[in-house]
């Protein structure tokens, strides 16, 4: 059963920015990985889900249910973090959860416990006296205290450090295995990687793909830095099938899509001093998809 | 309504309430007990001082002699105007545009009441705290008259007044609410927030201050509070009222209307 659909859905801004015919859906129990670089139109897609906005075309459902104009029900069911946190900076952070609480009609507060235990919130500081990191906590326990079925989260981890996004990417694998339905948007593969089922790629307001992480991974291009002993080695390397980048020094740039046993069997043959890999930008990541974009719009 | 986000706008908003009122307290005590028949011959001979337009400006003219008609001249004229204006202002503004510019607004939409219930919430506690100060406007001054000069006050005059005062702060009140309610960004929403109330009551004290300009009454409403005439039992009193009531309801119901159909930049 889908639980997200979005049809068609067309939304665009004065600046000429914004969505274009979006279709997709997220089937119930699924992680969907909502993936582009800063300003394709992830938190537009999340804003429309909402039903803050309203489209210019198309429409979209949670539960069955139209996002603009059933909101007040739809929000019964959904846990919601907004990538531009945005409290009742006065309130406390455990003040604010009680009202959201209250706002909410919730009674029980045991997950909201456990939840601060568990990203040892402090939760009697001044939201305006936190830091990013502490609000981004306060946001993941307000999204998730009330047990909802589905999960929209907007760039959940940005903030976070790493134990923490150790923490959270748990928290969000345990919610999908009590069979919660959840779409999370990210500017960075590996944090969807680590939870998603499907990933939809966008790019320029467009979705570029929508596929199943298995088949993303395997077609995924990354790029390590070895670093070599001899400079012979690099001439040894450049005779081989392997797509090279850059070469500095005793550096060379690889990129590998998916013949990695060529790799190895490439560098066994030399003496290897270190291998790195290459933090890129998701258009990097994914030149596949974004190759064909780009061409389209030229 | 939702009960919650009504207590927590007065927890966010109570402070600057009770200042307000404090203030408009601390005035209205020192000219009740300035108050005096006979020596009301001295505040005329120090007002003769003063520069004629600013007097009329400020509504100081027909200073009358009585308690009631006294303060109507020298506090529902000015005072009893400028110090809700910038109540009304500032709490208008908090209350809608405020929480969508900062984004607060996407945590109180993603909790399940319909925007219609909170944007409600929000005109109802407007309403209410312009209503309580002039509650207790009426009260504190009736007490402090009462206290003062036992028997001068006009108590029915006095509450008539309060409440055409009132009328207006509610139409004051609705007009920042529907700009609070129709723009993304609380500069515009208080730049006309601010900016028309404040030009209303300009325009009072340019049509207060010359006859040959004060055809400008007809561009603002605050000239429909006549405390003079409100006092005499003017027959055009109920009129200004209904004038005011109007505009009010107007301006709740647009704000209310648009920002339930509007697109949210959250």
């Amino acid at each position: 059963m889908d639980i997200i659909r979005v049809d068609g859905l067309t939304k665009t801004y004065r600046n000429g920015k914004g969505i274009f015919d979006l279709d997709f859906s997220v089937k119930e129990g699924e992680v969907f990985g909502y993936l582009g670089p800063n300003g394709a139109g992830k938190t537009t897609t999340i804003r429309q889900l909402m039903g803050f906005t309203n489209a210019d075309k198309g429409n979209c459902t949670i539960l069955g249910l139209d996002c603009r104009s059933a909101a007040e029900e739809i929000q019964r069911h959904v846990g919601y973090l907004p990538g531009e946190i945005a409290f009742f900076e006065s309130m406390t952070g455990l003040e604010f959860l009680e009202f959201i609480n209250a706002m909410r009609k919730t009674k029980n507060t045991t997950m909201m416990s456990h939840l601060i235990e568990r990203f040892e919130l402090d939760p009697t500081r001044k939201i305006r006296k936190m830091s990013k990191g502490m609000k981004q906590k306060v946001g993941i326990i307000a999204a998730f205290m009330h047990d909802p079925k589905v999960y929209i989260l907007d760039e959940p981890t940005s903030g976070l450090d790493p134990l923490m996004q150790r923490n959270f990417i748990q928290l969000i694998n345990e919610e999908k295995s009590r069979g919660k339905t959840v779409i999370m948007s990210s500017h960075i593969f590996e944090e969807i990687e680590r939870t998603s089922d499907r990933v939809g790629v966008i790019r320029d307001g467009r979705l570029v793909t929508v596929e199943d992480i298995h088949s993303i991974k395997s077609s995924l291009r990354r790029v390590f830095v070895v670093t070599l002993e001899t400079v012979e080695d690099i001439e040894h390397i450049k005779k081989s099938n392997l797509e090279i980048g850059a070469i500095n020094g005793r550096q060379v740039e690889i990129a590998i899509n998916s013949n990695y046993q060529d790799f190895i069997s490439t560098l066994s043959s030399c003496s290897v001093v270190g291998i790195d890999i290459l933090d890129q930008s998701l258009e990097q990541v994914f030149m596949k998809y974004y190759g064909e974009g780009g061409n389209r719009n030229e | 309504m939702n009960k919650a986000l009504f207590k927590a706008n007065l927890k966010g908003n109570w402070l600057i309430a009770v200042i307000i009122m404090s203030v408009m307290y601390m005035y209205l005590a020192v000219m009740i007990s300035m108050f005096d028949p006979e020596s009301i011959e001295g505040l005329r001979e120090m007002i003769k001082m003063l520069p004629k337009e600013l007097v009329s400006a400020m509504g100081f003219e027909d200073l009358g002699t009585s308690l009631t008609t006294y303060l109507g001249n020298m506090y529902y004229n000015f005072i009893a105007i400028m110090f809700p204006m910038i109540y009304v202002i500032i709490a208008s503004n908090r209350l809608v545009a405020k929480h969508v510019d900062s984004g607060s607004m996407a945590y109180l939409l993603s909790t399940p009441n319909s925007r219609l219930k909170i944007v409600a919430t929000q005109a109802i506690y407007l309403i209410s705290s312009v209503a309580s100060i002039f509650l207790f406007l009426i009260l504190a001054g009736i007490g402090t008259s009462h206290a003062m000069f036992p028997g001068e006050l006009d108590t029915q005059g006095f509450i008539l007044l309060n409440l055409v005062t009132l009328l207006a702060f509610l139409a004051i009140s609705g007009i920042g609410f529907f700009f609070s309610c129709i723009f993304d960004d609380t500069k515009y929403a208080l730049g006309f927030g601010a900016g028309v109330p404040i030009a209303f009551f300009v325009l009072n004290m340019l049509a207060n201050a010359g006859d040959n300009i004060s055809w400008v009454r007809f561009f603002t409403i605050f000239t429909l509070i006549n405390p003079a005439e409100i006092l005499a039992g003017s027959a055009f009193t109920p009129i200004a009222m209904l004038i005011l009531l109007s505009i009010a309801a107007l301006a709740y119901a647009g704000g209310i209307i648009v920002f339930n159909r509007r697109s949210l930049p959250l």
